[in-house]
């Protein structure tokens, strides 16, 4: 299908923007962990939200990962529904985060972005895995 | 030979599918993601719903020749007073004494409201007495007309008290309006149309300073006299009275109101629209790549009214 070459890359540009920007927030976290504590906070407090918001970090790499994955192997790169719901999720997820990251929200939408948009195209990046190498189907 | 174009419209394809498919959620996720964020930007951006206004007007003042004036005549505590309320005269005794009081509106652009009050009073004074402080308070009627119609009484308080003795005391000022809450946009506003002094009382309470001040600074529409600049001559010659001149001018003022139903929905729909049309020319873009190239399965039904399938 000739849409196809042009679902691939945008795929591509959108995992990529929203690689970059959890990067962004994982260096600059700062900001946004105060935004989370009362005004006159603890350092127990600012440890425990820091830490939270590390672990939301480091399970969103993980997933990238799993996506990349199923990306780069050809096991989804042609299937138009999965191309479809990654590039609208990471979209999203790039126009949610950028706004996270300047206007400082707290870290709880963090997890609300996390699961609508980096664990909804993984999961379906694991079933399409399993689709395609337990039942034997072809990657289309 | 056909070298240009005399004429051009757009034939219509139509995608069809049925209730179930990934072509409907995909409808209904473009749906979702043009009609509601161009709220969430309007919102998010501040001034969404405007909740006060300003306009300008001239308020129809007039001077209700209702007055009433202490003179503090020695550092001891002594004083003189008279006022337009004869329960208050009866009640001063000796201590009053009637000054002659000229005053007069002026309307200086000809529009038929009152722009300017000139007064000029002058207290006589016995021979031993010499002026150190006054207290003048003066009603006005006023009343605005131009979203609500407010009515009231409102009053003018001027005070100055001085270490030496005056001869004279000019003041120049403008009768300015107070706002603690912003008006509304229509109707009738006459809660405050009761006079600021009652000259139907007997009692001594009814004129005592401090209980009209009380009274009145409860009010959350009051006028005050702005008088940055009271000019206290001294130098008082003996047997002459003591001069008070006084100009007082009405100007156009900026008045706070709460905006209607209509005005509020109109400003808001304007935010909305401008947003919501660049987002519907995106994700329009987005919904013709993705049903012309057939991402998602449908049935076309082409101009001349053939079915294709893909």
């Amino acid at each position: 299908m000739s849409a196809v070459s042009s679902l691939v890359p945008a795929r591509f540009l959108t995992i990529i923007a929203h690689l970059v920007i959890v990067i962004s927030i994982f260096w600059s976290r700062e900001n946004n962990v105060k935004a989370c504590l009362p005004l006159d906070y603890s350092q127990e407090q600012y440890d425990e939200q820091d830490g939270k918001l590390v672990v939301g970090l480091a399970v969103t790499l993980g997933l990238f990962g799993v996506e990349l994955a199923g990306f780069f192997s050809g096991v989804s790169m042609f299937n138009c529904t999965q191309g479809l719901l990654s590039i609208g999720a990471h979209a999203s997820a790039s126009v949610a985060l950028l706004f996270f990251l300047f206007e400082q929200w707290e870290c709880d939408i963090y997890w609300w972005i996390l699961s609508i948009c980096s664990v909804l195209p993984a999961f379906v990046e694991i079933v399409l895995f399993i689709a395609v190498f337990g039942l034997k189907k072809k990657p289309l | 030979m056909a070298f240009y174009e005399v004429y051009a419209h757009p034939a219509l394809i139509r995608y069809k599918t049925s209730v179930c498919t990934k072509a409907t959620l995909f409808l209904l996720v473009m749906l979702c993601l043009t009609y509601i964020p161009p709220l969430l930007v309007a919102y998010r951006s501040q001034g969404f719903w405007i909740k006060r206004g300003t306009y300008e007007e001239q308020p129809v003042v007039r001077f209700q020749y209702q007055t009433l004036l202490v003179a503090a005549t020695s550092t001891a505590g002594d004083y003189v007073a008279w006022s337009t309320y004869p329960y208050f005269n009866n009640m001063l005794g000796s201590n009053l004494q009637i000054p002659a009081v000229s005053v007069r509106e002026e309307d200086l652009n000809q529009d038929g409201k009152m722009d300017l009050l000139v007064l000029q009073l002058q207290l006589p004074l016995k021979p031993e007495q010499q002026v150190f402080g006054v207290q003048l308070l003066l009603t006005f009627n006023y009343q605005l007309f131009r979203m609500s119609t407010v009515v009231m009484q409102s009053m003018a308080y001027l005070q100055y008290s001085s270490p030496v003795p005056g001869a004279k005391l000019f003041v120049s000022g403008d009768l300015r309006l107070q706002q603690r809450t912003p008006l509304p946009h229509r109707g009738l506003y006459n809660a405050y149309n009761v006079s600021v002094i009652d000259g139907t009382s007997p009692f001594a309470s009814a004129y005592d300073l401090d209980s009209i001040v009380r009274s009145y600074q409860k009010r959350n529409l009051t006028t005050v006299l702005s008088c940055p600049m009271p000019v206290w001559t001294v130098g008082q010659a003996a047997g002459s009275p003591f001069e008070l001149n006084a100009e007082i001018r009405y100007p156009v003022e900026l008045i706070s109101y709460r905006p209607g139903f209509w005005e509020t929905i109109k400003f808001a729909w304007i935010q909305y629209v401008s947003v919501l049309l660049i987002f519907i020319w995106v994700f329009e873009r987005v919904q013709r790549f993705v049903f012309q190239n057939h991402v998602l399965t449908t049935i076309p039904v082409g101009p001349v009214g053939k079915a294709h399938l893909s």
